[in-house]
């Protein structure tokens, strides 16, 4: 059952999901993480008011967070094939993890970034500091380990999304377990993807956790 | 310094709130001149609208009507960048000191300096000896979590002055400090107007930081100035009902007598004739008790004074004889219809 030709498939498929999940999650934030912070400025009482720019980014970012994961796979594959010139493997995964993940990489921000007192954001105004300032030196800083925190629950939704990508010719651990497991009824590999996934789920926690801590000053 | 000279003047400030329950008038037309060099103190019930109008100051919140003057400039005509420019002249700190909690007592007090673009280096001899002015020369590196309330107080002094502001406003600066701490940020305060001759306006609920170190009061009440005077003065004869809340409320033993009362007289004498047995020897004089209902005594910027609730005989012409022997041996009488 576990042949070499199994394990380097097994191999291929794990620098798959890891290659799918830090590269859509690095572009998800890319993309989510100025939308937090416009989100945040731009409310009514923000520091630089825009409820139009609110209410539209607002609800662009809660419609493509109501689509389910499978139904945006399929639903964007044109959009797909453009990007990245096809609609199967890791490629074609990332670009629908991307577009997935962002969203809720700007509410994973909006909420971390509204965690900062305002009565600090008060004092940087009181100081002549401008809304630009204001997000890069006083709401990052101040908001960086709940923004970590965030992170590590951020990429371990990406690698759990990845795996479903797996259903649809996505590649990495999620494939393999769809193709052996449930295709073939290979109920042992099944599961130690399973456990490999998990793995690499309390990896990414823990380590999120740690850095967070570590960062955190008010401790 | 010219003690006279007007360096913020507050003109109809108006400011109205809406909330769930319909609007809150919080400031309806203040008027108010600070001359430059003094400690001036705003001081009212909470809910009075105190916070709210010295944010207008620095017009962290915008009056709806109006206008504000610091330095012959009015800051409502500013531009959004003539007016951040403005602010870097006035300091500000706060109840709950707003410092960068992810940053060090010595990175707070740059904060300022790197929103103004100074150089980095310069930056921090600056704040290295601000930090040694306001005693905290051994915790620079320190984060604001690993502070005391007061020693956060003194960081968050040291990074309003960073810029030499000429104004410092202070918002209920002391409300969160235990009352040892209070005394020496107060005394901190007190210095850095006397030494450096930053006009310092000081927001507060408690007389006593008043009494500490405010040469003018301004009492507000209901979003207006109900008193506004030297301090000894306010304190002496408070005219106003929100005026004799706040001097009365604080420390004297009158809770029981709450309540209208007829009769009764408030007397306040200074520290010229607190050494001597006035009052008895009145009563002597005109051989008939009185009911003394309150009595304290309170030192303001040095001076000692005394006040007393006192509650006259019925007998008119008694009455009379026994204000005008007081009034003889220099103390102030004055009758109130509610104690």
């Amino acid at each position: 059952m576990f042949d070499s030709e199994m394990i380097a498939l097994v191999a291929q498929a794990f620098g798959e999901s890891i290659f799918m999940t830090v590269a859509s999650s690095i572009m998800a934030y890319v993309i989510g993480l100025p939308m937090g912070f416009i989100l945040v400025a731009s409310e009514e009482g923000g520091i630089a008011p825009m409820p139009m720019v609110n209410k539209i980014l607002g609800a662009v970012v809660n419609f493509f967070r109501s689509i389910p994961f499978l139904i945006l796979l399929v639903a964007i594959m044109p959009f797909t094939q453009a990007i990245v010139g096809t609609v199967i493997g890791a490629k074609a995964a990332t670009v629908v993890l991307v577009v997935a993940a962002a969203p809720f990489v700007a509410r994973m921000v909006e909420t971390s970034l509204k965690e900062v007192d305002r009565g600090v954001i008060e004092a940087a105004e009181s100081m002549g500091a401008t809304p630009f300032e204001i997000m890069r030196k006083v709401l990052l800083p101040e908001a960086m380990p709940s923004l970590l925190l965030g992170s590590s629950i951020v990429t371990t939704t990406i690698l759990a999304y990845s795996a479903m990508a797996g259903f649809c010719g996505g590649g990495g651990l999620g494939a393999i377990a769809i193709n052996y497991g449930y295709y073939r009824g290979d109920r042992v590999i099944m599961w130690v993807m399973v456990v490999l996934i998990v793995l690499i789920v309390a990896v990414l926690q823990s380590a999120g956790i740690y850095i967070s801590k570590k960062k955190d000053k008010r401790l | 310094m010219e003690q006279n000279q007007t360096i913020i003047s507050l003109k109809g400030i108006t400011k109205t709130f809406s909330t769930r329950n319909g609007t809150v008038e919080a400031l309806k037309g203040i008027d108010l001149d600070i001359k430059r060099g003094e400690i001036f103190g705003i001081i009212g019930l909470s809910g009075a609208g105190k916070s709210t109008l010295v944010r207008c100051i620095n017009l962290l919140e915008r009056p709806d009507g109006g206008s504000v003057v610091i330095n012959d400039t009015d800051l409502m005509s500013l531009s959004a960048s003539g007016l951040r420019e403005k602010r870097r002249e006035i300091g500000m700190i706060f109840q709950q000191f707003h410092l960068l909690m992810q940053k060090t007592a010595l990175e707070n007090v740059c904060f300022p300096m790197e929103i103004a673009k100074v150089p980095k280096a310069d930056a921090k001899k600056r704040a290295e000896e601000l930090l040694e002015m306001v005693g905290l020369a051994d915790r620079m590196y320190s984060y604001p979590a690993q502070l005391s309330g007061g020693q956060k107080q003194r960081v968050a002094i040291a990074r309003a002055l960073a810029m030499s502001p000429q104004v410092l406003l202070c918002d209920e600066a002391t409300s969160a400090l235990d009352p040892n701490t209070t005394k020496g940020v107060l005394e901190l305060l007190k210095e850095i107007n006397r030494k450096m001759g930053i006009t310092v306006i000081i927001i507060t609920h408690e007389m006593k930081v008043i009494r500490e170190i405010c040469h003018r009061v301004a009492i507000i009440s209901d979003g207006a100035i109900a008193e506004l005077g030297k301090v000894e003065e306010v304190f002496r004869a408070p005219k106003t009902d929100a005026g004799r809340a706040l001097v009365f409320h604080e420390g004297d033993s009158r809770e029981g007598y709450d309540g209208p009362m007829e009769r009764c007289y408030r007397i306040v004498f200074d520290e010229s004739n607190s050494n001597e047995p006035l009052l008895g020897s009145m009563m002597i004089e005109c051989g008939a008790p009185v009911n003394i209902l309150a009595a304290n005594t309170r030192s303001i910027e040095g001076k000692v004074y005394g006040q007393m609730l006192i509650q006259l005989p019925k007998d008119a012409a008694l009455r009379e004889k026994m204000i005008a022997n007081l009034r003889a041996k220099d103390i102030l009488v004055e009758e109130v219809d509610h104690v």
